[in-house]
């Protein structure tokens, strides 16, 4: 509090007020769970829209949960104080990857600055800097720059964002999705681009490696998926999910794409719907309606997860059949990730991320703190 | 003659001594005679005896006879001798004595005359005037000042007694003089007495002169601006304040003088109770007998009377009810001081007057309570509530009032006054000593030093910290953020565009196309849809599924989320839901508004009306007034609410229930003849938050007309970016008209950025325009 009568500081409590606000109207675009050898679901990587990338630990939020709270119904969620803290971009941090393995492990981040940047992971589990004076203390090993075009008179445009990444490591490539509707490969080693996919007509949102075939699949506002091949950088294929259906006069993006571990099916959600396809066979194989919008889909093993904008998490059969709806507490979920031993995260919107065991139940819920 | 006499006796005495020496050795001899004799007749008849004793023959015995004999011959001769001249000595004698006799009358005579001489002499001496006590002036003055025909006449032979008998004239005749200036000097005297007492008279009759004047001039002070007599009389009822009024009074009194502040303070209430209270508190307190309250405050004798009556009721009523009751609990002190705030904006000489505020001061709870005079209002629209942070004034300040009041855990709901903490921070509760000034003014024993310093340095830190300052500012910008808000709401109820004055922000030259179709409270229906405790959800669904089904599929729902609003729990969705599925059906128009449905919504058919909830946080603090779909939860509300959910809700509503506290919701519809498929996401954090961060400061009383301004650009903008076709990308190419050729190179327009899909709006001068950059 900022006083009372006795001792009043009006910016303060503007300050606080303004502050409060913020941390509620932030979006948490990304969770990642962190690589670790401990078999139980632990860290969590939180990449938000005010840049920062944060680490929090699922089981010190569940043991800092009152006694009784009933966390589905209850409004007051935990305000999760970080175990590291990273102020990544400005604006909107995008997505999070790790990259390699073990000891060199690198995490791996984009957003709205048009920056993909890498950080050495295990200098944040390693890192005994108090959390305020995170922010900025690790410094990136890797820094890419989306390049800008050329417009008359050599005027350059803005710099696009990434919204979304993906890696191979085998090729040591970084995969992007970005704002100039083109997706870049790059490479790790140089930090320069080895390929440019130039072919959507708006800007991307989502991009998936099918390293199996040394594939890219990416997912764009003008409506279609393409899949690339990275090799020659053309396109091979392009999806339109809205083909065939009578929707003609609406109009929606390609949000998320994902493979399962086959990498063999894909799932694509454009707008309000959900279509499964078989690369292959190259068809789609069901399509899914859904209330809100898709924003992230996920496969686990033969079931799709997927969240949009409704604060549910749906699991849904191949065949399209809606296998279990699950409540969770952001209003809008831009992100769910799943954790090897069936732990789900959903991230969201009031920077809120919720993390839901492999049986349904809440393991807790949790709203990022602002540092 | 004495001496002759004596001499003459000597003279005898030696003729005698003559004779009687003579005597002296014939009877010596005699003696001597006798002597020897007797010696040898001892000497004899020792003789004698021893011879008896040796038995010697008698004849020697006879010899010795013969001399006895002769002896005692010898010895009858000397005894005569004697005899003779001792009678010769006596005749001698007799003749020496006669003169001696004569020489000793004639003495005592003298003796005797000499004595009476003295006797009278004496006498004379001791004799006494008249007048031995009369001070006299001294001779020097006598002689100084004495007038002649004193001084000349001769009135003695004595020179002394002349003097004497003078002097006893002139002080005679001074003291004369002296008597007829005394006559004088009464006389005077009396004459001054009177003209005294004719004056007293008139200044008897001055005061009621004085007060009809006083009277008089009331009017003429009132119109002059000038209210002396009304000052004096508060500041007279100002020491029968109870201490924490008292502080209010003179602080703010202080505030107002020294720093021109713009508002006006009295004190209003029955003096007469007030000094009965002061008095009955000063007997129960100390013990002391009226006699010295009743000094000071003695203009009322004859209120002593009754007011011993009411003392002996007081008591009586108290244990009568040992279950304090609601009344006397309350019980409130006779005076009340009352604050007036002006707008201190000097428009004209009369600016206009913001607000009333009254204290009071609950003796029982030792608190001090605000209202605001003249407003009934409920609690909700009392914009003292929260004036600081978590501050709704329905819970008692102190500890020990709680405990007073004991099971009511909370304040009276229904009175219109509150316990403010501010209001007690102002009566500087925190370091008022426990006795009142009252009784602090007389007899303060020792431990009074060490009070009343802690008194000053609790004053001068309550100055140091501004909080008279801080408080009228607060109120000041409170109540205009009130009064600019309630215009708005007036505004918005007509459904007329609030007009926004600012120049520097985009919306304020928008020109919104679409129309103000509907603003409603959402908040009222609430209450009744409190009772639905865990379904609701259900409900959400079931009557949103209903709707859709009841558009024949094509159309679907404009939702609008209510999120945001962390404050409270699964009961705002149902409530508004419930208000809103039956205003759905009312006006057929699909706006939904719940906070499990977030958004997106498309439709084909028009019309479509997109609602917007807005609300704003009143009590909270005009400062944000943001934009957050709160629900309306007044205070009868809260306590159903709280004794239905279980117990970890209700730690978690006390926790935050002041922020939500009198707050309402409004729904606001918009509509146009258009559809929109939009997330209205990032508006939120938007409208809300960086809004106010664009705003400048004047304007933020204003919030809720640029919110809805805002809303009404941004609505536009979506309606019109919404058709399908118009999401194409567009490239701009330059043509060089001077070249005549194309520039190479272009620039993409874009309106939609990330993963969001937030909307980019692009503001040129006075207009906007959809995506970025050209």
């Amino acid at each position: 509090m900022c006083g009372d009568a006795t001792n009043w500081d009006e910016d303060a409590y503007r300050e606080s007020i303004l502050k409060e606000r913020e941390i509620r109207t932030r979006t948490v675009f990304r969770t990642v769970w962190a690589p670790s050898q401990n078999p139980n679901p632990d860290a969590i990587v939180v990449a938000s829209s005010d840049g920062s990338l944060a680490s929090y630990s699922i089981s010190s939020c569940i043991s800092k949960l009152r006694y009784g709270f009933n966390n589905t119904r209850s409004q007051h969620f935990l305000v999760a104080e970080p175990q590291f803290f990273l102020q990544g971009h400005d604006g909107p941090a995008y997505d999070i990857k790790f990259y390699g393995h073990g000891e060199d492990t690198l995490l791996l981040s984009c957003g709205d600055d048009g920056r993909i940047r890498g950080w050495r992971w295990k200098e944040f589990t390693n890192s005994d800097v108090p959390i305020p004076l995170q922010g900025n203390q690790v410094k990136p090993v890797l820094d890419l720059a989306n390049p800008q075009h050329k417009g008359p008179w050599g005027a350059l445009s803005p710099i696009p964002e990434n919204n979304s990444i993906d890696v191979n490591m085998k090729g040591g490539s970084i995969f992007s999705a970005s704002g100039d509707s083109c997706a870049y490969c790059w490479d790790v080693e140089t930090g320069k681009i080895k390929t440019v996919f130039k072919g959507h007509s708006d800007y991307l949102h989502c991009i998936v490696a099918r390293n199996t075939a040394n594939q890219v699949i990416t997912g764009s506002e003008d409506g279609t998926a393409r899949i690339w091949d990275c090799k020659s950088g053309k396109c091979i294929q392009v999806i339109d999910p809205a083909e065939n259906t009578k929707l003609k006069g609406f109009f929606s993006c390609v949000s998320c794409i994902a493979l399962d571990g086959s990498e063999s099916w894909l799932a694509c959600g454009r707008g309000r719907s959900l279509s499964i396809w078989n690369l292959p066979a190259s068809e789609c194989v069901s399509r899914i309606s859904t209330r809100a919008s898709v924003q992230d889909v996920l496969f686990e093993d033969n079931q799709i997860l997927a969240v949009g904008a409704e604060p549910l998490l749906s699991r849904f059969a191949i065949n399209g059949a809606v296998l279990s709806q699950i409540q969770c507490a952001p209003l809008s979920a831009f992100s769910v990730s799943i954790h090897p031993s069936g732990v789900t995260a959903v991230g969201g919107y009031g920077g809120l991320v919720d993390a839901i065991s492999e049986f349904g139940s809440h393991l807790c819920t949790f709203r990022c703190k602002c540092v | 003659m004495e001496d002759g006499e004596i001499d003459e006796g000597a003279m005898v005495v030696d003729d005698e001594d003559a004779q009687s020496a003579v005597q002296l050795k014939i009877e010596r001899s005699a003696h001597e005679m006798l002597q020897e004799s007797k010696a040898s007749v001892e000497d004899t008849v020792a003789k004698i005896l021893s011879i008896k004793k040796e038995g010697q023959p008698k004849s020697l015995v006879r010899e010795l006879v013969t001399q006895m004999f002769l002896h005692f011959i010898t010895l009858r001769q000397a005894n005569r001798s004697i005899l003779l001249e001792e009678d010769r000595v006596k005749a001698e004698t007799e003749r020496a004595k006669a003169p001696v006799d004569f020489t000793t009358l004639q003495l005592h005579n003298l003796m005797y005359e000499k004595n009476h001489y003295v006797k009278a002499i004496k006498a004379c001496k001791d004799f006494r005037s008249k007048y031995p006590d009369i001070e006299l002036v001294s001779e020097e003055e006598f002689f100084r000042d004495a007038p002649e025909d004193i001084k000349g006449k001769t009135l003695s032979k004595d020179s002394r007694h002349d003097l004497m008998l003078k002097r006893l004239h002139f002080e005679l005749f001074q003291r004369k003089e002296l008597c007829k200036l005394h006559e004088k000097l009464e006389l005077q005297k009396k004459k001054l007495l009177d003209a005294i007492a004719n004056r007293k008279k008139f200044l008897s009759s001055l005061p009621s002169h004085l007060k009809s004047l006083k009277k008089a001039s009331l009017p003429v002070q009132n119109q002059l601006g000038v209210l002396h007599t009304k000052k004096l009389k508060q500041h007279h009822l100002a020491e029968l304040l109870p201490p924490p009024l008292y502080v209010i009074y003179s602080e703010f009194l202080a505030q107002k003088e020294a720093f021109c502040e713009n508002m006006d303070l009295e004190i209003v209430g029955s003096l007469k109770d007030a000094q009965a209270f002061a008095r009955q508190q000063a007997n129960k307190d100390t013990g002391i007998s009226t006699n010295v309250e009743s000094s000071r405050l003695e203009d009322d004798a004859p209120d002593e009377e009754d007011d011993g009556q009411r003392r002996r009721k007081r008591p009586k009523r108290v244990p009568s009810k040992e279950n304090l009751d609601q009344e006397g609990l309350y019980q409130v002190h006779p005076l009340k001081t009352i604050l007036h705030i002006y707008d201190d904006e000097v428009s004209d000489l009369k600016s206009a007057k913001l607000i009333t505020l009254k204290f009071e001061y609950l003796l029982k709870l030792n608190a001090v309570c605000v209202g605001i005079e003249g407003s009934h209002d409920g609690s909700e629209n009392n914009i003292l509530c929260n004036l600081f942070p978590d501050d709704a004034g329905i819970e008692l300040p102190h500890q020990a009032a709680k405990l007073a009041v004991g099971d009511a855990l909370t304040f009276d709901e229904k009175r219109t006054s509150r316990p403010y903490k501010w209001a007690q921070h102002l009566a500087g509760i925190d370091f008022l000593p426990e006795m009142s000034p009252l009784l602090t003014s007389h007899g303060a024993p020792s431990g009074e030093t060490a009070k009343s310093d802690a008194v000053i340095s609790g004053l001068s830190l309550y100055r140091q910290q501004n909080r008279i300052q801080t408080v009228v500012q607060r109120i000041r910008s409170r109540k205009k953020a009130q009064l600019a808000l309630v215009a708005q709401l007036d505004l918005l109820m007509k459904l007329r565009w609030p007009a926004v004055t600012c120049e520097s922000v985009p919306w304020a030259l928008h020109n919104p196309v679409c129309n103000l179709h509907g603003w409603s409270t959402v908040g009222h229906q609430s209450i009744q849809a409190l009772s639905l405790p865990v379904v609701e959800t259900e409900q959400v669904r079931e009557s949103i599924d209903a709707d859709m089904n009841g558009r024949s599929g094509t159309s679907k729902e404009e939702l609008e989320s209510a999120r945001e609003d962390g404050e409270l729990p699964s009961l705002v969705p149902s409530a508004s839901v419930t208000g809103d599925v039956k205003l759905n059906r009312l006006k057929g128009s699909n706006h939904e508004h719940s906070r499990q449905l977030t958004l997106i919504s498309k439709s084909l058919v028009p019309p479509i009306s997109k609602t917007k909830s807005q609300s704003f946080k009143k009590p909270d603090d005009d400062l944000d007034l943001m934009l957050d779909t709160d629900s309306d939860q007044d205070g009868p509300a809260y306590i159903e609410l709280e004794s239905e959910n279980t117990a970890t809700q209700y730690y978690e509503m006390g926790e935050k229930s002041w922020v939500n506290y009198g707050a309402k919701e409004f729904c606001l519809v918009l509509t146009r003849n258009m559809d929109t498929d939009q997330r209205i996401w990032k508006l939120e954090a938007k409208v809300n938050l960086h809004i106010l961060k664009m705003l400048p400061v004047d304007q933020e009383n204003y919030i809720l007309s640029h919110q809805v301004c805002y809303l009404a650009m941004l609505f536009d903008y979506f309606v019109d970016e919404s058709s399908p076709s118009s999401e194409k990308r567009r490239g701009i190419s330059v043509v060089d008209v001077g070249l005549s050729k194309p520039v190479s190179g272009r620039l993409l327009a874009r309106s939609f950025r990330g993963r969001d899909r937030r909307k980019m709006i692009s503001w040129k001068d006075t207009e906007c325009n959809s995506g970025y950059p050209y």
